[in-house]
């Protein structure tokens, strides 16, 4: 059943959903908007286009704990971090974003080997997405439509959100989803136009223009297996960039990590960080030697692994077109500029 | 219990650690707050060693290094008060309390000078209290 | 009156394609068309048929003297820069990094560029605030005159005035948005180092994760190793995804190091790195 709150009646909401676990909802900071821990329902703030991380810190944060330790001792005397969730609400999630954790899944689950933080973290999780505003036209850095995700595609969320006028409309998409919409207090029942207008919004979301025409999933594939030994193709799409982790760490489907022992004294933490394959000691082996010295290695890597190897071996573009890596580049590269003269090529 | 400040010294090996030892074997008396690496050369220190130091609990880190012009190196002293300089004024703007980072030039034969020095040091310390903006908690 | 972004570009490439007919240089580091105008893009010309997709426009902030680095030495480049820019070449040159007589430098008189980000115009609050390159082969237009007094230092004012507490508040507020993605490092035209010391493990100089201590230990160090060599072109700050102000730092280094040691970061190539230089004469005052 369909549900409306007011949009500035949000910190309402917020509150309910505070005292059933943790809200991780978006917040506006110095920088723009991202998806923080909630602590006052006044901090959630709708009025943002898209985040500047993406929401795969939900569920992948940037640093976690796995074990503490102290030198010198026993491993027996290490203690594992347990994780203790309380039901998780993942609020206002793009529908580009929420398609990217399925993505994520595949590598952190769906391949047998299976990630219990990562898995936690899911399960505990209610995704609330959020359609981009159906008056408000894609930004020119985002391509989602362009890998056949719509504008208000609901697939993915527990429960969807579409915004209207002044109002949420709320619909609960799955079993997990409705049954915690019925159970919200402070709802309003949407009327029969509103359940139109939600219909409306989902089939036109998937009509909205973005950059590029739609492409072929296995021909891009192919053809960046065709252009890989073409140097002169890297070297061009490569000129400028600068070997930053800007792309990928704002990226809502790149998974690379780094565990790392941070010891002061005698007590440490074993520890999972975010890595970069743009960072030029990503590769670097023991020996000292480094496979990928040189930048047009590194940024072939990155297109290749999200277009090419991805596609061959599990079927799907490791990309949401979010746009995120291009817009905050700091020299403008534009991932889909690439893959565009790739198909030319 | 009075505050007890942990203070690095970092001491070059041919004036301020030579200086020190004087200072130790006239029996001249000063706090034993101060913790001394000794360095070949006032110029061997990597900032980086002062910004760690305060990370890991010093409350104050002390230089010592030769007169400008006695370097055993002749010149080392004299680049090492150029990058100490940047280095003071760094913590300074960083927002850490100035007089928790100090440099002097203390000579072989100085060790009365290197005991005022600590006992100064290390009073000005005490006066300043625990360092806590760098420090990391555990 | 200033030479328009157009005719700028029209200069840049016919300039450009000049010296890459006539074989005087192998490559010409410019700008290029971005995914569309508002976002130009480093761009790396060739070969004469290249020279079209050359542009310049009020957006082209990037410091071309970043990318000298990356060739190998003894490459005959052509570099377009813009003021700072001008003095980032100059201060490689100083560090041995490049050699002049490889170098031929299209000075970009200009004043008016924009954040493309944000839109903003960049003028002394975030950068040098000069208009015309310090040096150069070809000047592409005419010098801009009228140079405006205000001194790139005077933004400095409103943080030197806080106190201590106020300050050190300031910086971990500002420093816990970081996200250690590099870009300011990797967009620093002085930045060069292989590796850079955050990535050694013996020593382990910061934690890599993005917590506090690491974050400050990164950018304080990393505010040392520029400390008489920043020529404050801002390029650091735009890079930054979460806007972290590193130019105020840089600035008040400069400021500091100018005052102190009386040289400004590249302004002329005779001069050497005021941190690997020394005066016999330099005050024990500084250190006070």
């Amino acid at each position: 059943m369909l549900k409306k709150t007011a949009i500035n009646k949000i910190s309402g909401l917020a509150a309910t959903l505070l005292e059933a676990g943790t809200l991780l909802a978006p917040v506006k900071e110095a920088a723009g908007f991202n998806f923080r821990e909630i602590s006052d329902p006044n901090q959630v703030d709708l009025n943002f286009h898209n985040t500047i991380l993406s929401p795969k810190s939900a569920f992948f944060p940037h640093m976690e704990d796995f074990v503490h330790y102290q030198t010198g001792k026993s491993v027996l005397e290490a203690t594992p971090v347990e994780l203790n969730l309380k039901p998780t609400f993942l609020f206002g999630v793009r529908p580009c974003d929420v398609k990217s954790f399925e993505i994520m899944d595949i590598h952190f689950s769906g391949t047998g080997a299976v990630d219990p933080y990562w898995q936690k973290r899911r399960e505990a999780a209610t995704i609330f997405g959020y359609a981009f505003d159906p008056d408000v036209p894609a930004r020119v850095e985002e391509f989602y439509q362009t890998l056949g995700i719509g504008a208000a595609d609901p697939e993915g969320s527990d429960i969807f959100m579409i915004k209207k006028d002044g109002d949420l409309l709320l619909k609960g998409i799955t079993p997990k989803g409705e049954k915690l919409l019925a159970g919200l207090n402070g709802l309003d029942k949407a009327s029969a136009d509103e359940e139109k207008y939600f219909e409306d919004v989902i089939v036109g979301g998937r009509n909205v223009k973005t950059r590029f025409t739609c492409v072929d999933d296995k021909s891009i594939a192919k053809k960046f297996e065709d252009l890989f030994h073409v140097s002169d193709f890297w070297q061009k799409a490569s000129a400028a960039c600068l070997s930053c982790g800007v792309c990928t760490f704002v990226c809502p489907t790149c998974y690379c990590f780094d565990i790392c022992d941070e010891t002061l004294f005698s007590k440490g933490t074993r520890r999972r960080v975010w890595d970069a394959c743009m960072f030029t000691d990503f590769t670097l082996e023991a020996s000292g030697h480094n496979p990928r010295t040189q930048v047009f290695q590194r940024l072939r890597q990155k297109i290749n692994h999200k277009y090419s190897y991805h596609v061959r071996k599990y079927g799907v573009i490791s990309c949401v077109g979010c746009g995120r890596c291009t817009q905050h580049c700091p020299v403008n590269i534009d991932i889909f500029s690439i893959v565009d003269e790739a198909i030319k090529a | 219990m009075s505050f007890e400040p942990k203070i690095l010294g970092i001491a070059c090996n041919w004036c301020t650690y030579t200086g020190a030892d004087l200072a130790g074997t006239t029996r001249l008396q000063y706090p034993q707050n101060l913790r001394v690496v000794r360095v070949m050369c006032s110029s061997r220190i990597n900032p980086s060693f002062i910004f760690r130091a305060f990370q890991l609990g010093a409350d104050g880190v002390l230089v010592g290094g030769c007169h400008p012009g006695d370097c055993h190196y002749n010149t080392g002293n004299l680049y090492a008060r150029r990058r100490l300089a940047v280095t003071k004024k760094i913590l300074e703007f960083s927002g850490l309390e100035p007089g928790r980072f100090r440099v002097e030039w203390i000579s072989a034969s100085e060790g009365n000078k290197f005991a005022e020095v600590v006992t100064e040091f290390t009073e000005q310390i005490k006066n300043l209290g625990p360092q806590t903006k760098f420090k990391i908690e555990q | 009156m200033a030479t328009s972004f157009k005719q700028i570009e029209e200069k840049l490439k016919t300039e450009a394609a000049k010296l890459l007919e006539s074989g005087s240089v192998s490559l010409v580091l410019a700008y290029g068309k971005g995914y569309d105008e508002k976002h130009p893009m480093p761009y790396v010309a060739k070969c004469a048929s290249d020279v079209a997709n050359i542009v310049f426009n009020e957006f082209c902030t990037y410091n071309m003297a970043r990318y000298l680095v990356r060739y190998p030495r003894g490459t005959k480049i052509a570099v377009a820069v813009k003021a700072a820019d001008s003095r980032a070449v100059i201060q490689l040159i100083q560090e041995e990094k490049v050699k002049r007589e490889d170098l031929v430098i299209l000075g970009i008189p200009v004043s008016g560029m924009k954040n493309p980000k944000t839109g903003e115009t960049i003028d002394s609050k975030t950068t040098c605030g000069l208009y015309n390159p310090v040096l150069y082969d070809v000047l592409l237009g005419e010098e801009v005159h009228g140079q405006p007094v205000v001194s790139p230092y005077d933004v400095l004012a409103g943080y030197e005035a806080m106190d201590k507490d106020a300050r050190w508040a300031f910086w971990q507020k500002e420093f816990d948005r970081c996200i250690r993605c590099y870009a300011c490092r990797k967009a620093c035209p002085m930045c060069y180092c292989d590796p850079c010391f955050i990535d050694q493990t013996k020593p382990k100089w910061g934690d890599k994760s993005p917590e506090p201590a690491g974050n400050l230990m990164y950018h304080l160090t990393r505010f040392h190793h520029l400390a008489g060599r920043c020529i404050d072109c801002g390029e650091c700050s735009r890079a930054c995804p979460v806007d972290i102000p590193l130019y105020l730092f840089h600035k008040k280094v400069a400021k500091e190091c100018e005052e102190m040691f009386g040289q400004a970061a590249g302004m002329s190539i005779e001069d050497k790195p005021a941190l690997v230089n020394f005066r016999v004469d330099d005050s024990d005052k500084i250190l006070e």
